[in-house]
């Protein structure tokens, strides 16, 4: 059976791109998979330098591959989890991809003329773009659920697991580069009352805007998180217990200071505020336990007020217990 | 499992091809990559592929290794794969090889390059000398630095009856280079070999 009909029919459907160049990176052929998209006209193209004719693919890289190609006679590839794309050429998913080149696999493979010396590179492109998107997709839900997996679902603070997880790595850091940590544990104050008078709607709504509150006053780098009901931690790189002291008070007169609102009432706020600084040695537990009792002095003491962690403090309550 | 195993004539008969095989692409592949290339005799060897992550493992102790694929198929039913284990401290002697500039190919990019062209150099005349040919599938990597780059050997391992185990180190002029290659390769295809082993014996 004669099949030489077969070839150009078969390449101008075929849904792959077909480029055939000559040993000196001419184009020989396109197929109409590329010259729809790339919108030229194959006998327009013949004879021209491939670079020429698409003056945007990575040169350098390409060359270099295609004289493997010749020089080696053994096939290359290229894949779109490497390289998104050789050509840039459009893709019939405009509305799903958020990339408007068509994701590419490309297969390069020597070919011999049947006079046995002319030689010849066949480039074959798969549109690889559904795979591309899919793969976007995940990343994406991927990292919704990394930030879901960390974040407190009513304040979108840190939640407890992920906040104190960071703690023990800013211990070892300040641990290793001897630099200053301090730890700041902070809780609302008269809360149940709060909750028996708004609701726990009202009581929810408190705890947003303190946190909302509390954000403005850091900096990038510290670290707030939901330790527990209504406690709040936060992590003060670089900062020793003055500094700590600082944002602590910061915090304590920006509570007081303007009261908050909830379905058009007003409610007046404070918190307790209890401050350690992280000493050589010290464990994240012990760091914390410092700072809930000073936490707990704060209270003692009257409420609405920062206390830095002291010795005598422990010792105190440890003559009570 | 016996029943795959070589006649010590069959072994010593693709011993002989591999070295051929391996003695044209060191030849190719000092030209295209412009640089000494002293390629050691290989040493094959016909492991069992459930042994083969244990000794992959004890060899690169706790270390990261990169695992590229490349899967081959031939006429008359031989097939497999081609795993190469890298384990490299930086890219740098990669984008060397390749003469690809530092920003312009990512690190996978490298490993999957230069993968593709070792392993078809060398399965290209390895088929030749089975009077043969070879088509290729694209690289894929199958584990990047990775410690747990056993348990993934044993994963894609287990599809495959045998291994060929072909250690080639890499002796480049200013610096070295090492990677091992496997073949994996299923049971009929090994049946395959065999024959095609017996023919070119009783030809010889």
């Amino acid at each position: 059976m004669q099949l030489d009909w077969l070839l150009q029919p078969l390449l101008s459907q075929l849904n792959s791109g077909v480029l055939v160049l000559d040993a000196e990176l001419r184009l020989v052929f396109i197929n109409q998979f590329i010259a729809r998209r790339a919108d030229l006209q194959p006998e327009d193209v013949q004879g021209k330098s491939l670079f020429d004719v698409f003056a945007d693919v990575p040169q350098a890289w390409l060359q270099r591959k295609l004289q493997g190609v010749l020089a080696l006679q053994v096939p290359a590839f290229s894949s779109w989890e490497q390289r998104q794309y050789i050509f840039k050429l459009p893709h019939l998913r405009p509305l799903s991809s958020d990339s408007q080149y068509m994701a590419q696999n490309c297969s390069m493979l020597p070919l011999t003329a049947p006079d046995g010396v002319s030689r010849y590179i066949c480039l074959l492109i798969e549109d690889a773009t559904d795979a591309y998107v899919y793969q976007q997709q995940l990343q994406q839900s991927v990292a919704r659920l990394q930030l879901a997996n960390r974040t407190d679902g009513l304040t979108g603070v840190l939640n407890r697991s992920y906040w104190q997880q960071q703690l023990s790595y800013e211990i070892q850091r300040a641990e290793r580069y001897q630099h200053p940590l301090s730890l700041l544990l902070f809780d609302l104050d008269k809360f149940k009352q709060l909750n028996d008078r708004y609701g726990h709607l009202g009581g929810d709504a408190v705890l947003v805007a303190l946190c909302a509150r509390v954000a403005t006053l850091l900096r990038d780098t510290d670290l707030l998180g939901r330790y527990g009901g209504e406690e709040f931690g936060v992590i003060l790189p670089e900062t020793d217990l003055t500094g700590a002291m600082q944002v602590a008070q910061r915090i304590c007169n920006a509570v007081a200071g303007q009261p908050m609102h909830y379905e058009q009432q007003t409610i007046r706020a404070s918190v307790s505020l209890g401050v350690a600084a992280f000493t050589a040695g010290q464990s994240t537990d012990e760091l914390i336990q410092q700072a809930d009792e000073a936490l707990y002095t704060a209270k003692r003491q009257g409420r609405n007020q920062a206390v830095a962690w002291r010795p005598v403090n422990s010792e105190y309550l440890k003559k009570v217990k | 499992m016996t029943a795959l195993h070589f006649t010590e004539e069959q072994r010593d008969c693709l011993q002989e091809l591999v070295n051929v095989a391996m003695g044209q692409a060191s030849d190719k592949l000092a030209r295209y990559l412009a640089t000494m290339v002293h390629l050691q005799v290989p040493a094959i060897k016909l492991v069992d592929t459930q042994q083969l992550p244990q000794h992959f493992a004890q060899r690169y102790q706790q270390q990261s290794v990169s695992l590229i694929s490349m899967g081959f198929f031939g006429d008359q039913g031989l097939r497999g794969e081609a795993i190469m284990l890298y384990q490299l401290a930086n890219v740098d002697v990669l984008a060397r090889l390749l003469e690809y500039s530092d920003d312009d190919s990512s690190e996978a990019e490298m490993l999957t390059d230069i993968s593709s062209v070792l392993t078809t150099t060398f399965l290209n005349g390895l088929a030749e000398q089975l009077d043969n040919s070879f088509s290729y599938a694209a690289p894929r990597i199958l584990s990047s630095r990775d410690q747990h780059f056993a348990d993934k050997l044993a994963a894609t391992a287990q599809q495959w009856q045998l291994a060929l185990q072909v250690d080639i180190r890499y002796q480049l002029t200013d610096y070295s280079f090492h990677c091992d290659m496997i073949l994996l390769i299923p049971g009929e295809a090994v049946l395959r070999l065999r024959q095609m082993l017996d023919q070119i014996l009783a030809n010889f």
